[in-house]
């Protein structure tokens, strides 16, 4: 109030001694002020401020009512609001309570899982999949105590001369990672294949399922 | 100025235009207006949906003369009874 004061007494001295914006703004209430006072003196123009308030106000929150209805609908929350409907919900999400099944109506039994191996391309079951890999590419520990075995025996079997004590350590010892000193040695008695398949077959036959 | 703008400004500054919209805003949801409303925007939003050029601006502007002839005439009385009062206070405070 103390500026307003200053105003009217000293006008050209009040707006050079304030800063200009705050002259500014006061001056601009005041102005709005008085238009509006001199305004409402009419009771027309009362009535008409009063009905373009009115409708202003309105557009306002009709604006608002649309503006979150339509949000609603871009985030997908309308539909959502409504729900599933009532003949769909019986049959969609029915609880099945049978023995046997679960609830959701999926048998309980084991379900076949079968792996391929990559190494010797056979259907293995899920569960057996880690340890016959393990034996099928040679990198656990007991692969590598057989294939440790195996040489031991290798070398045994190439000092010793009979053929029998050879096809017994070979039968023993079927299967093995050496091509060449098998099919030679077993040529006989025990038609060797030399397929990498019934080479793992005859190892699994030994030494499998010793765990 | 024209009475629009005069009358805006001068309910913002005196903090009047915020009063008399917040009871507004109170009496439509009381009412139910609201509601009724959103149902209308709602219905009119899956009808247009069908083509989609169709602007938030066009649907507002056809929404809003149904919404206006949707409030309760004594919700729309209080209403202009309150801005009056209010608008004339002004004149005896001065």
């Amino acid at each position: 109030m103390a500026n307003s004061n200053t105003n009217q007494l000293h006008p050209l001295g009040a707006t050079t001694s304030q800063t200009f914006t705050t002259a500014l703004n006061h001056t601009a209430a005041s102005t709005i002020a008085i238009n509006f006072r001199e305004l409402i003196k009419e009771p027309k123009e009362l009535d008409e401020a009063s009905n373009y308030l009115y409708q202003a106000l309105l557009d306002d929150v009709v604006a608002g009512i649309f503006i979150e209805t339509h949000h609603l609908r871009k985030t997908g929350n309308l539909a959502a609001l409504d729900g599933v409907g009532e003949e769909n919900l019986e049959s969609a999400f029915h609880i099945c309570e049978m023995p046997n099944l679960d609830i959701f109506g999926i048998s309980t039994a084991k379900k076949q899982m079968d792996c391929t191996c990559p190494n010797c391309d056979r259907l293995v079951a899920a569960a057996r999949f880690a340890p016959h890999l393990e034996k099928c590419m040679g990198m656990g520990r007991i692969s590598s105590r057989i294939a440790s075995r195996r040489l031991a025996t290798k070398e045994g079997s190439s000092a010793s001369t009979s053929s029998t004590s050879t096809y017994l350590q070979s039968g023993g010892n079927t299967g093995g990672t050496d091509d060449e000193d098998d099919v030679d040695w077993s040529s006989d008695k025990r038609k060797k294949k030399s397929t990498q398949s019934s080479r793992n077959n005859g190892s699994k036959k030994n030494n499998g399922k010793t765990f | 100025m024209t009475i629009c703008d005069t009358v805006d400004q001068y309910t913002i500054m005196s903090g009047d235009r915020l009063k008399i919209k917040d009871l507004l805003c109170n009496r439509l949801t009381e009412c139910g207006w609201r509601n009724e409303v959103r149902l209308l925007c709602r219905n009119i939003l899956l009808e247009k949906s069908a083509n989609n050029s169709v602007s938030v601006d066009q649907l507002i502007s056809e929404v809003t003369p149904k919404a206006r002839t949707l409030v309760p005439d004594a919700v729309k009385k209080e209403l202009l009874m309150k801005i009056r009062t209010i608008l004339a206070e002004t004149d005896e405070d001065n």
